[in-house]
């Protein structure tokens, strides 16, 4: 195997654990995964020699998830959880277990796909604001207002899930 | 040196390590003075590291054929050494993630996670961390009263319950009180040894089906061993080793079968 298949090879539990936080769905998020690999297998030229190989493979997968979302809209299919939606989210958060511990990963999925995918990049992922920017080819500063903005708005869901619930208690 | 004004747009920007060096001191001081936002900073952190420990021990999963053999040279499967490196790394990551019960919750994937595993390592180790730290009132009807104990206990959660005797062990029983899991009751028997370490024995009723071997949970000093059964789980819990815990579930384990067949 030459060193580049290993390398790729060696990228793909850093890949399945962003497609999954983005994804939330197991199989989903593996064959998002699969097309990323897939494709980058038939674009090994494409690949300057230096160039991190975690993000020249999460470049490709956020092209990939963004063809997927523009052919779900097409179809009319929920590209995305409306906000609304976190009302069912909420109940969920309620009757699962480690609730207070799952919160965060249930608020991303009802915040939108382009801020989801910022505050991975950066915040697991672990990536600069440059190689965010780059990786989902945007401006820096698009970049910034998606996290922030993403940020605020994961925080206000965490706190009206909270507030039901405590509103919930008191209910005779 | 920078005197520029600081807005919550810098909360993000320390947050993500991107705030010039010669800020970091300013923007430490702006937000000293400021306790609303740091207060958010605060917030936006802890979202963010929760965020992290929650989607991080999906590295540690093994990698799913399909995606191996998707780079592997066409055949089948990727070659042997890959394969072993494959598990070397998933090893170390499993190690690396598997702090807390953010490994437990995350072994089989979030979303697959058995609910009932959760709460009852959860409600295991909650359980001993509160009562076990109780000098007066560490139990709520005293090992002098164990068949009433027992009795009621058994009634409360509609199944016959044992209170092992730990004895072979080095551990004398406190006595039990009942708790609330969920919806559904829970009990928790404590247990002394002779240089005060406290144990403590934990069995909630669950809707599950499905029967476990041990497993081990942790959080800060406290573990537990914890098993589900059809309808119920149980965990023994406290700051013993590993191998010691093990020893007293093999034991409850057996106890708790023999007194309902």
């Amino acid at each position: 195997m030459d060193d580049r298949r290993k390398a790729i090879l060696d990228a793909i539990p850093e890949l399945r654990r962003y497609a999954r936080a983005l994804l939330r769905d197991r199989d989903a998020s593996d064959d998002l995964v699969q097309d990323c690999l897939e494709r980058a297998l038939s674009r090994m030229d494409n690949w300057r020699t230096g160039d991190n190989p975690r993000k020249w493979l999460l470049t490709i997968m956020h092209r990939i998830f963004l063809d997927q979302l523009r052919r779900e809209k097409r179809r009319g299919e929920k590209a995305m959880l409306p906000l609304e939606d976190h009302e069912a989210m909420a109940v969920h958060a309620e009757t699962s277990d480690g609730a207070a511990s799952r919160d965060i990963v249930e608020a991303l999925q009802a915040i939108s796909p382009e801020r989801r995918a910022a505050i991975l990049i950066v915040s697991v992922e672990g990536f600069s604001y440059a190689e965010a920017a780059s990786i989902l080819g945007v401006p820096a500063g698009t970049l910034m207002s998606r996290i922030a903005r993403g940020r605020e708005e994961l925080r206000a869901l965490i706190e009206d899930g909270v507030r039901r619930r405590s509103i919930r208690m008191v209910e005779p | 040196m920078s005197t520029r004004d600081f807005t919550e747009r810098d909360i993000h920007l320390a947050l993500d390590g991107e705030l010039p060096d010669d800020e970091r001191q300013p923007y430490e001081a702006w937000l000293a003075g400021n306790p609303v936002m740091q207060a958010r900073a605060a917030r936006f952190a802890d979202d963010m590291d929760r965020l992290c420990r929650q989607v991080a021990p999906v590295v540690g999963e093994p990698v799913p054929e399909r995606l191996a053999a998707t780079v592997g040279d066409g055949r089948a499967a990727p070659p042997p050494r890959a394969a072993a490196a494959w598990r070397l790394a998933a090893l170390a990551a499993v190690l690396l993630a598997g702090i807390a019960l953010g490994y437990l919750a995350g072994a089989s994937g979030w979303m697959s996670v058995e609910p009932q595993a959760v709460r009852l390592a959860d409600g295991a180790i909650a359980a001993h961390n509160i009562y076990s730290a109780e000098k007066l009132h560490v139990v709520e009807v005293g090992a002098d009263q164990k068949d009433h104990l027992v009795g009621w206990l058994s009634k409360r959660l509609g199944m016959n319950l044992v209170a092992p005797d730990l004895g072979a062990q080095g551990y004398a029983l406190l006595g039990g009180r009942l708790l609330p899991a969920g919806d559904e009751n829970a009990a928790q028997f404590m247990y002394e040894d002779g240089a005060g370490n406290r144990i403590s024995l934990y069995i909630a009723r669950n809707t599950g089906t499905r029967d476990t071997g041990f497993r081990f949970a942790r959080e800060g000093a406290t573990r537990a061993v914890f098993w589900l059964e059809p309808g119920y789980g149980c965990a023994i819990a406290g700051s013993a080793s590993d191998a010691a815990l093990t020893g007293l579930a093999d034991s409850a384990y057996r106890q708790i079968l023999g007194g309902k067949s």
